[in-house]
């Protein structure tokens, strides 16, 4: 009895939860049909998508894309070992420096804080544009054809900072600290020990935003990236092919008969959905991943102790 | 500090000591590294690799140069160059032509290219005589450094020829003869042209939009105008209309406002009267649909006429890849003018500290069939094989994997032919664009900087009306008195006068 009733406190009336579903449903396949069409497109023979279109049901099937991007383009490897490299060196790189910026911040005993919060904070606001920072890469940092190039400019995300800081603020409180240094712990020690494992749902979030943001990235190897191509990540790669295809397409008045010939040196489509399926599925197992942490952080909550 | 500033004095000075001796040696050659941005390549660096290691053994021997290639593609050539243009890098030479962001009028004009003129009869003598003045001239533009050329043009399809891309194997199943009715050529205003569409909706059906178009260039093909080089970009305003049989003649016709034209307001009313009909699709008239709705037709067939800008023997090419019977039918005669004389260049960077070697380089690569050749087709036993005729048969597979863009390179005229085109292809693709009438304003190009203020406006005016009434998506008997009088507000008589003025001076002096 008592059971039951505790039950329908927290449950709302049959026809809401099933409106609520019918929702929430309808929300999570907007979300996965398009990924089950890149697929079906993937697996579309050459044939179909030039009689038909892009289709549900093609007229045939076909894994010709799939073996032809697994065999006769070594680049594609090599850009999936590039993505996964960037992703997971700029991942702790970023998130480190992201975790030991913003504790500082946090700290109300250290003295330059207002300073190096402007500091962070400032760089929101004002860039100092495309071309200076490429100048300031490229010549003063030598970020050019390399890796770092790829992860050096996307290190210090100051809107990362500034919401690590707020979830310090809100789940460590300061006392713990004063009783770490008072055990004798060292800053370090008080950070890496104490202070990181409550505030793993927050290390974790940032974690993911910067996996998410290093794997998607292709701008900067579009521009850093131009004769050691072997360096390439995934994205670049279909970004490329993608831009090359609209460019032709753009510029069919001004090329005329060229740009008709180059258009058909182009990878057909359904090897570009193969490369969009490449792409999605590393990162869309990464989510499960941190979604226990990100669940936990939400769970936590503000009430405690 | 003081050992830091010390330090980098003695850097400083060891560079000014280095440089100094690679002068001073005279006679022979010092090795440099040259790096070169080409245009729409397909290349994979391993097969760049491969290449590149032949290349530069080659080029040891002859002006001891070690290439260093950066395989610009058509999506990410734009925004790469202009930025690394901005930012100073350390590159040799660029494409640049009057299409690509790195525009060469305008980088001439703003000082990111080496003026040329008094190092090419010394650097590059070879190559000065082998390109032809004509397209010479059309790379005389008013630079940094005054007027002069900033960039070598690349012996290509230089000419201009706009033809009605027929549909053969249609026009013979609807009973036409295909080679009368080629052979007659095709009017647009033409009851005949009229009848022939209606014939293919007729037995097609609805959904079949027999007449093709890319509005901008129907317009230019079927009233006989011409681009004029440095018109507004992307949004043209100005008209020369030329003898369409003898593009030479001088029609004493000049630059005029193309949207205030006879000929436009004609070519409108047909336009629209043919959109009415159902002769053209709605795709065809939208910006956002019309490219890719033309390619996939064009891929599928499923027309009857369509628009080309010709490329020698472009309709063998396109009849393999249509699978079906595409003839190319002359509306005008070929002519060249600058749009097409500056469409593929390169141009030596101020920031190459060796501007004289980049030079020998271009020299080379336009004279030397064998660099050519190596630079284009890859190597043999690699990318292509050769038969006994002389021609060569490429390796698909290889030949995917590195595969320059042929005509953005330079002189193509001395590549060997393919199987394809057919042992005397050169000869027959030499005696067409030689054979080219030059338009009688020849290489004038217009600087638009003067009215940049009217030319913002009047793109924006552009957008609002001209593709709609290219393609006869809008009534012209009530949109073009708008549009014109838009136009007027906007300032287009100014930039008709500063083209017209500019080109008597240029036609004076």
């Amino acid at each position: 009895m008592t059971r039951k009733r505790k039950l329908r406190l927290n449950a709302v009336s049959p026809g809401t939860e099933a409106v609520i579903h019918v929702i929430l449903a309808a929300f999570s396949l907007c979300c996965i049909i398009p990924f089950i069409f890149v697929l079906i497109i993937a697996f579309s023979s050459e044939e179909s998508i030039r009689a038909i279109g892009y289709s549900f049901t093609p007229l045939s099937w076909s894994t010709e894309a799939f073996r032809y991007a697994f065999d006769k383009l070594p680049q594609i490897w090599r850009s999936y070992f590039n993505s996964i490299l960037i992703t997971v060196v700029g991942t702790v790189l970023s998130t480190l420096m992201c975790a030991m910026y913003s504790y500082v911040l946090y700290r109300p005993d250290f003295r330059f804080r207002k300073f190096f919060n402007f500091f962070s904070f400032f760089t929101m606001i004002f860039g100092g544009g495309l071309v200076p920072t490429y100048i300031v890469c490229t010549q003063l940092l030598g970020l050019q054809e390399n890796y770092p190039a790829l992860i050096v400019p996307l290190l210090v995300n100051p809107f990362n900072i500034i919401v690590m800081r707020a979830f310090f603020k809100s789940s460590v409180p300061l006392e713990l600290i004063e009783a770490a240094t008072i055990d004798g712990s060292g800053e370090y020690n008080t950070l890496f020990r104490i202070v990181a494992p409550i505030a793993k749902p927050g290390v974790a979030t940032i974690a993911l935003l910067n996996a998410l943001a290093f794997w998607n990235e292709w701008y900067l190897s579009l521009l850093y990236i131009k004769r050691n191509k072997v360096l390439q990540p995934l994205q670049a790669l279909l970004m490329e092919l993608q831009n090359n295809v609209q460019y032709l397409n753009q510029m069919a008045g001004q090329l005329g008969a060229a740009a008709i010939a180059e258009a058909a040196k182009m990878p057909s489509q359904s090897l570009r959905m193969v490369l969009v399926v490449l792409i999605v599925v590393p990162i869309a197992c990464a989510y499960p991943f941190f979604q226990r942490y990100i669940v936990a952080g939400l769970a936590v909550g503000s009430v405690k102790g | 500090m003081k050992k830091l500033l010390s330090v980098l004095l003695v850097c400083v000075m060891l560079v000014g000591v280095c440089s100094a001796g690679a002068f001073a040696a005279g006679g022979e050659l010092e090795p440099v590294t040259l790096r070169i941005w080409f245009h729409g390549s397909t290349v994979t660096p391993d097969a760049s690799a491969k290449v590149m290691e032949e290349v530069n053994k080659y080029l040891a021997d002859k002006i001891n140069v070690t290439l260093e290639p950066i395989w610009g593609t058509w999506g990410d050539f734009d925004q790469a160059t202009t930025t690394a243009l901005a930012g100073g890098d350390d590159v040799d030479i660029y494409f640049t032509c009057n299409w690509s962001a790195n525009e060469y009028n305008k980088y001439a004009r703003d000082g990111y290219w080496v003026k040329l003129d008094d190092m090419l009869d010394e650097y590059a003598p070879e190559l000065k005589e082998t390109i032809p003045q004509g397209i010479w001239d059309c790379a005389i533009t008013n630079g940094y450094d005054g007027m002069g050329i900033y960039g070598v043009p690349a012996l290509k399809d230089t000419a201009t020829q706009n033809c009605w891309d027929v549909n053969g194997t249609l026009l013979a199943e609807l009973g036409y003869d295909v080679d009368a009715v080629c052979e007659a050529g095709l009017d647009y205003y033409s009851d005949e042209f009229e009848e022939m569409l209606q014939a293919a909706k007729d037995a097609k059906g609805a959904d079949f939009y027999p007449l093709l178009i890319e509005p901008v260039v129907l317009e230019r093909m079927v009233t006989h105008s011409s681009i004029i080089t440095g018109d507004l970009n992307n949004a043209n305003m100005l008209s020369y209309y030329y003898d369409a049989e003898h593009p030479s003649n001088d029609t004493g016709a000049t630059i005029v406002s193309k949207y205030e034209s006879e000929e436009f307001a004609k070519f409108a009313a047909r336009t629209y009267e043919f959109s009415q009909k159902g002769f053209i699709s709605p795709s065809c008239q939208s910006t956002a649909t019309s490219n890719d709705y033309r390619t996939a037709t064009q891929a599928s067939a499923e027309y009857l006429f369509g628009t080309q800008s010709y490329a020698f023997g472009c309709e063998l090419d396109y009849s393999k890849a249509r699978g079906i019977d595409v003839r190319m039918v002359p509306e005008t005669a070929a002519y060249m003018d600058c749009t097409s004389g500056q469409g593929a260049m390169m141009a030596v960077s101020v920031t190459s500290k060796n501007p004289e070697r980049a030079l020998m380089f271009l020299n080379l690569l336009n004279t030397d069939p064998v660099l050519m050749t190596m630079m284009n087709y890859g190597l043999e036993g690699f990318t292509y094989t050769t038969n006994d005729d002389g021609t060569i048969t490429f390796i698909d597979e290889a030949r995917a994997t590195y595969s320059p863009w042929t005509n953005g390179m330079g002189n193509i005229r001395i590549l060997p032919p393919t199987d394809a085109q057919g042992a005397d292809f050169w000869e027959r693709f030499s005696a067409y664009y030689d054979a080219a009438e030059t338009l009688p304003y020849g290489g004038f190009i217009f600087d638009a900087s003067e009215v940049e203020t009217e030319g913002a406006a009047l793109a924006n005016v552009f957008a609002e009306y001209a593709f709609n009434l290219m393609s006869g998506a809008v009534d012209p008997d009530e949109a073009l008195p708008e549009f014109q009088a838009k136009l007027k507000e906007a300032g287009i008589d100014e930039l008709v006068a500063a083209a017209q003025s500019q080109m008597e001076a240029y036609l004076a002096g």
